[in-house]
């Protein structure tokens, strides 16, 4: 009888400790803001598609968005936001990082992203996000404190004014768990 | 009467100008043949795409060396000046892949593909993954997610060097426009400043003389700040959104008021010559120049500061 129990609980504690659980990216903004002496411009997406795979306690997430999906409200500066970050050889904007399982339930986590962006990879070390969650899905929001010379991006320039260098994106995105 | 208008000297020496001002704005055309790309794809002994494989390009000259990673397809591009380099594939669980010699320069990139073989670098050390030991950082784990998890579509994973080198195409055509009209508004400005003292009751010719050179030195510097937008390239697909459509519908005044401003001038300028006062359909040549220079200033405007 004993022996039953034990293989039942067994049976029912397995995929707690062992298997898999995954998370999707249901909705996100991306936003990338440009600073010019005379202009202030954002892009915007909405085009980010990410999954996590959970395993011994820790989430493995990545997400990509297509560098095109970047929408500025003007055609121009969109093409040439393409060229510059040569968005037709490279068309995909990944992010890579990995927390443990528990960070789910924090209201603040750390993360250390791998961004692989224009051909280069560069790493943010602990760029803190603040999570919220409610009704079964975790919303995430933070900015990405990003460069142009991270990804050795040339720096656009306006009657012959160049952008800044600094390109932070901020980032609102809500997972839920499968 | 255009020709009193074309041998005017002034008009001759402002020509000059003109291809002086060329040479200066177009160095980056000439630099061109100073510099070059080579681009290429990285891939397995099964030809399938190595990505974030380094690519390292070191002159055989200087000594300078320029890296770039490969992206989601394997593909990289580095653009380097022209000269002899050695080109170095490195990717984790990969050997090193050194190819001595790569000529760059010209217009022709030059591609140079990586085919790399499973195993440990021959230098024994662990390839530069630019990966630093973080506290949670990602992991090559097998359970990690990849991009074929994510459901993108081809075209949006897909890399293409064709449509990139058409960007950058545009691009540069589209910085010599936005230089050269910056220039264009100098002489604009100026003729219209002196169009009153030319057209008045003054019988003396110089100020008529400098404004219809300077007229004419602007028809030459809009005439090639047009060239480079008609004929930079299309990008299939886009559809047109914000200032771009204003700067381009101005096009459709102040490019007819370019050719008729000038057309009334020369009516005008010969009339005056012959001791007459301006008259006729000339008379409207002074209304035309304000409205046409009205709209390139606003075309300007539109795509420079936001309202």
């Amino acid at each position: 009888m004993n022996k039953r129990i034990l293989i039942v609980f067994l049976l029912v504690s397995l995929p707690a400790f062992g298997a898999d659980s995954e998370w999707v990216l249901q909705q996100s903004t991306l936003t990338y803001h440009v600073s010019h002496p005379l202009h202030q411009s954002e892009g915007v997406s909405h085009g980010a598609k990410g999954k996590g795979v959970c395993h011994a306690g820790q989430c493995e997430f990545l997400i990509a968005v297509p560098v095109k999906s970047f929408d500025s409200g003007d055609s121009n500066r969109d093409l040439h936001m393409i060229q510059v970050t040569r968005g037709a050889e490279f068309p995909l904007v990944t992010v890579r990082t990995r927390l443990p399982e528990s960070d789910a339930t924090a209201s603040t986590i750390n993360a250390d992203l791998e961004i692989q962006f224009a051909g280069q990879t560069a790493q943010y070390k602990q760029v803190p996000f603040k999570l919220e969650t409610k009704g079964g899905e975790t919303h995430i929001t933070g900015a990405i404190p990003a460069t142009l010379t991270d990804f050795k991006i040339d720096p656009p320039s306006l009657l012959t004014m160049p952008v800044k260098n600094d390109i932070p994106i901020r980032v609102d995105m809500s997972w839920r768990p499968q | 009467m255009l020709r009193n208008w074309s041998c005017n000297p002034l008009a001759a020496y402002l020509r000059f100008l003109v291809i002086c001002l060329l040479l200066q704005v177009t160095p980056s055309l000439l630099a061109q043949t100073s510099s070059g790309v080579v681009r290429g794809t990285v891939s397995d002994e099964s030809g399938k795409a190595v990505a974030n494989a380094a690519v390292t390009a070191t002159s055989t000259d200087t000594g300078q060396k320029q890296t770039a990673n490969t992206g989601p397809e394997g593909t990289y591009q580095l653009d380097l000046p022209a000269g002899n380099y050695r080109l170095k594939f490195e990717a984790a669980g990969f050997k090193t892949l050194e190819i001595s010699s790569a000529m760059v320069g010209g217009t022709v990139p030059e591609v140079v593909d990586g085919k790399l073989e499973r195993g440990e670098p021959v230098n024994g050390n662990p390839a530069p993954a630019q990966q630093e030991n973080l506290p949670n950082a990602p992991s090559s784990s097998t359970t990690a997610p990849s991009l074929s998890d994510l459901g993108l579509s081809p075209e949006q994973t897909q890399g293409n060097a064709r449509e990139q080198a058409l960007l950058d195409k545009r691009t540069h055509m589209l910085k010599i426009h936005q230089r050269m009209g910056l220039i264009t508004t100098i002489p604009l400005i100026a003729t219209v400043i002196l169009g009153p003292g030319a057209g008045g009751k003054s019988e003396g010719t110089a100020t008529r003389d400098l404004h219809v050179a300077l007229g004419s030195l602007t028809g030459d510097l809009y005439g090639i700040t047009a060239y480079y937008a008609i004929r930079a390239p299309r990008i299939p697909g886009t559809k047109k959104r914000g200032p771009i459509k204003f700067h381009e519908a101005m096009a459709w005044i102040h490019g007819p008021g370019m050719i008729l401003t000038p057309i009334l001038g020369a009516m005008a300028f010969s009339q005056k010559n012959n001791g007459e006062k301006v008259h006729g359909i000339a008379q409207a040549h002074g209304p035309v120049a304000i409205v046409t220079a009205g709209a390139f200033g606003a075309a300007l405007l539109s795509v420079s500061v936001k309202f």
